[in-house]
């Protein structure tokens, strides 16, 4: 019997060539396996070849998305793998989101199975969860020992079409799939137990989670609008030229405030987007489109908003975490508070 | 209120020269059924055959489920105000003939109801394939408007049901299972320590094959009301509701409602069973507002603690439900929600189509998007002309051999959203 | 109260026309309404029915009629949300399986059950 042929994919630091200064790197195929792909090795055994290391830099593969995923597909093809796994990301947000990425690419080009790993904070996870099977890892690389045993046993049993249990007993993340069971008890008979339970105060669980949204409360209408001061927040991933703060292309970690005194427009002479993953030829070439700086000007010239602040605060969606992305928000909003800043105008891509 | 409910056992069904029951085998008069369903001149044929748990036997399309009960003592008959007058039910002595059910089946419409196998791997999803069933096929009179079809199937259930139930009136019968409510302040008094626990129930009221009776009276039309939960047992419910087979709540499971049994069968022990708020699923946002209002009300008014909300159906009935469920909660009252979920075709969608946040705890009774294969069967009651364009079905369901690819949804009763069924849905 | 039926199916339209206002979507689909009635809720139209009124799935039927009424100035946000979900339900109906090219005959049914809901809607005298 051959053996099941695989193909592993992993980012710039795994593969050993370097940190945040080889991030840039561009997808390059090595044969046989790399680092982590000794683990992987190991654990699914003899009956499977690690063929081929696809590796690529995380800032390429945000920067490049729809480039980096077509070039590794390309690169791969040739070995006609079987199964897929890329990573595992732990909590790296960047190389998450890229693992995910290319996994549901694979899947979707070659019908094979594709899977990682990753920690549960992991933006990755929330954006792919739904498309692949993710194995919940430890939140840095010394999870890896763990991590690639379970990786393994739940690719056996993708390749060998057998049932996949329960996330808590195969080891990945809940994936929102809904599937049929039959319980020990009829539905009337639990839902008096939850009664019970709830009525109590005592500990229950709900068989369907209602999904979770983060809603936030409206601010009360701003009346008199010729007398507030607005600024701009965008998602949109603008900076000046050269991103003095180096803020990341996806999976942001920060965000910037830049000045925009005495300017009537957003000239692209003076920005840019770095925003990864959305095609920014139209922003390039008028940034107005995501910091609507030159309509804003006209208003405030007639009167109609009292006053622009002279600065806009930026970051990249996407890819970010939502806790990254409550952290920025509650410091940015403290800052135009303390600005004296009555209305806030949101723009993403 | 108190009812003495007898359980007779019904192990088979025969045809036999008399209606009767020996030794836990029922007999039918074939004849004398279908004179009775003919007495409509709205129907113009009528068939009876026989299926029975095992047998490689299909009956499609199924509008009605109903189980054969009669009246012993007590006031009132059986159904009041659909085939009897409107009296007063749920008190004395009621027999049911446990095991055995009379199935309504011919063409309504032409998307109408639902498939039941008795046997094969599709048989684990309904409950009537482990009873004995007497399967009615009805025709209808040429040109016959829908509704009053309708009407006419409805009732010739019903009338047979309480034709065969009559059978158990003089039986002795397995078991006897006694269920008391006492009124409010008195059912208070007597578990004063226990918390006191409500059960709310969603009529479906939404139109042609969607409605449900209530002593006669279609559920769009009432306002949310008290009941003995007995009354329910006495056939006070009636359903007409013939679309989704899979959340249909037949008249069999009124009769047989599983949150009142299991409430009852805790009562006294770990709760007190203070009785059933009865609301309704109108298509009006106006009629929601105001019924889930009521509910709230009711359901403080009579000191309830702790509420369980079933609903019947998908879409318009979710909004009701998660209007009463955050409503009643408002109230401080703790609610349990029952339902069935219709995640899509990959089960990644969102499984009911309106939400709330009181909405967090909640019991699955399945997916009804599952794609399910059914096999041939050697015998078809009814017929599988309208597989195709049953809810459940689609184009290319019905292959030449007889066998079925079809969603879960087309199976009845199958993920019914009461809590009758162990099938469940979780996540992947 | 003026009532306002969007529908794309020719019985409501023949038996409601001269009664109320009724837009007639003829050969447009179920999302089509929906779509039509967002666009009115969003010129302050208040839903009146719940747009996925009756259990026939948005794959099954191809009908579908709703009533909505001239609401205050503004927008009424619970019209916006339930529309909203509605129409995501459908869609998610839709993308897994087109409704079906449907006999004649089967399509005078679904008529027949879509004009049954919007009757006993209409029945109403008051609705407020």
């Amino acid at each position: 019997m051959s053996k099941i042929k695989v193909v592993h994919y992993l980012n710039q630091f795994f593969a050993q060539i370097g940190g945040e200064e080889m991030a840039d790197m561009e997808p390059e195929l090595r044969e046989g396996l790399i680092g982590p792909g000794i683990a992987l090795q190991q654990a699914l055994g003899a009956d499977y070849e690690i063929v081929a290391t696809v590796i690529c830099g995380d800032n390429y593969f945000g920067s490049n998305l729809e480039e980096a995923q077509s070039r590794i597909l390309e690169l791969i093809k040739p070995y006609s793998p079987q199964l897929f796994v890329a990573g595992p990301a732990f909590n790296a947000g960047r190389y998450g989101v890229a693992c995910g990425t290319i996994a549901t690419a694979v899947e979707k080009e070659f019908g094979i199975p594709a899977l990682t790993g990753m920690y549960v904070e992991n933006p990755g996870v929330e954006m792919f969860k739904k498309d692949l099977y993710i194995i919940e890892t430890a939140n840095s690389a010394a999870g890896m020992r763990k991590a690639m045993p379970k990786i393994a046993t739940l690719a056996k049993k993708l390749i060998n079409g057998n049932e996949i249990d329960l996330p808590a007993e195969d080891g990945y993340h809940e994936r929102g799939i809904r599937v049929n069971y039959f319980h020990d008890k009829r539905g009337s008979t639990r839902a008096v137990d939850m009664l019970l339970q709830k009525v109590k105060g005592e500990e229950y669980q709900t068989e369907y989670p209602m999904p979770f949204f983060d809603r936030v409360p409206p601010a009360t209408p701003i009346i008199d609008m010729s007398k507030a001061k607005v600024a701009i927040v965008s998602s949109g991933g603008i900076v000046p030229l050269g991103n003095p703060d180096r803020i990341e292309s996806s999976s942001a970690t920060k965000f910037g405030k830049y000045d925009v005194t005495g300017m009537d427009r957003m000239s692209k002479d003076d920005f840019i987007s770095i925003h990864g993953g959305y095609d920014t030829a139209y922003i390039l070439e008028d940034p107005n489109l995501a910091i609507p700086l030159d309509v804003l000007r006209e208003m405030e010239k007639e009167g109609q908003i009292g006053e622009l602040a002279n600065y806009f605060y930026s970051t990249t969606g996407t890819g970010t975490s939502v806790g990254n992305a409550e952290v920025f928000g509650t410091e940015i909003g403290k800052q135009l508070l303390a600005d004296g800043v009555t209305a806030v105008i949101l723009t993403s891509t | 209120m108190k009812l003495e409910l007898g359980k007779i056992l019904i192990q088979d069904v025969q045809f036999g020269a008399k209606t009767e029951v020996v030794d836990r085998t029922l007999f039918v008069n074939k004849e004398e059924i279908i004179e009775l369903v003919l007495e409509d001149d709205r129907l113009i044929g009528a068939d009876v055959e026989l299926a029975r748990p095992g047998e490689s036997v299909r009956i499609a399309p199924v509008k009605d489920v109903i189980e054969p009960r009669v009246k012993v003592t007590g006031g009132g008959v059986l159904f009041p105000g659909m085939i009897n007058k409107v009296e007063q039910v749920g008190s004395g002595r009621t027999h049911a003939l446990v095991g055995a059910t009379v199935i309504t089946c011919g063409r309504i419409v032409g998307f109408q109801e639902g498939l039941i196998d008795m046997s094969g791997p599709a048989a684990k999803y309904c409950p009537f394939s482990e009873t004995n069933n007497v399967v009615l096929v009805i025709e209808p009179a040429d040109n016959l408007e829908t509704h009053d079809y309708e009407t006419a199937g409805r009732l010739a259930g019903l009338k047979v049901a309480a034709y065969i139930g009559e059978a158990g009136k003089n039986i002795e019968p397995d078991e006897v299972v006694v269920y008391e409510t006492k009124p409010l302040l008195e059912q208070a008094l007597q578990y004063p320590d226990l918390p006191k626990i409500g059960y709310v129930h969603m009529l479906q009221s939404q139109g042609l094959l969607h409605d449900t009776y209530y002593y006669g009276v279609d559920a769009k039309q009432l306002v949310p009301t008290f009941m003995y939960p007995t009354e329910i047992m006495d056939g006070a419910i009636v359903s007409g509701n013939c679309v989704a087979p899979c959340d249909k709540v037949t008249t069999f499971h009124h009769l047989n409602n599983p949150i009142i049994e299991d409430l009852f069968a805790r009562h006294g022990k770990d709760l007190n069973f203070m009785g059933v708020v009865l609301t309704n699923e109108n298509v009006f946002l106006a009629d929601k507002d105001r019924s889930s209002d009521m509910t709230a009300k009711l359901c403080e008014f009579f000191g309830f603690e702790g509420v369980i909300i079933s609903e019947e159906g998908y879409g318009n009935p979710d909004t009701d439900l998660m209007m009463n469920c955050q409503k009643v909660s408002q109230k401080g009252i703790k609610v349990v929600l029952i339902t069935d979920e219709f995640p899509g075709r990959d089960g990644k969608s969102q499984s009911l189509a309106d939400t709330v946040d009181e909405a967090d705890a909640l019991v699955s009774c399945g997916n009804g998007n599952v794609i399910i294969n059914f096999p041939p069967m050697e015998k078809v009651i009814g017929t599988l002309d309208f597989v195709e364009t049953m809810i459940g079905g689609y184009e290319g369901s019905l292959k030449p051999d007889g066998s079925i690819e079809a969603e879960l949804q087309i199976v009845i009763a199958s993920t019914i959203a009461n809590g009758y069924n162990k099938l469940a849905a979780r996540g992947h | 109260m003026n009532k306002l039926i969007v529908t794309n199916n020719s019985l409501v339209f023949e038996k409601y026309c001269n009664h109320c206002g009724v837009i007639y979507l003829k050969d447009a689909g179920y999302l089509d309404v929906l779509y039509a009635v967002r666009d009115r809720i969003h010129q302050s139209y208040v839903l009146l029915t719940h747009p996925l009124a009756g259990s026939l799935k948005p794959n099954q039927t191809p009908y579908k009629s709703i009533i909505i009424t001239r609401g205050e100035a503004g927008v009424d946000t619970d019209s916006v949300v339930l529309i909203e979900n509605s129409i995501a339900a459908a869609q998610k109906f839709l993308r897994d399986r087109n409704t079906p090219s449907w006999s004649e005959k089967i399509l005078g049914d679904f008529r027949t059950v879509d004009l049954s809901l919007i009757e006993n809607a209409m029945q109403k005298r008051s609705f407020n």
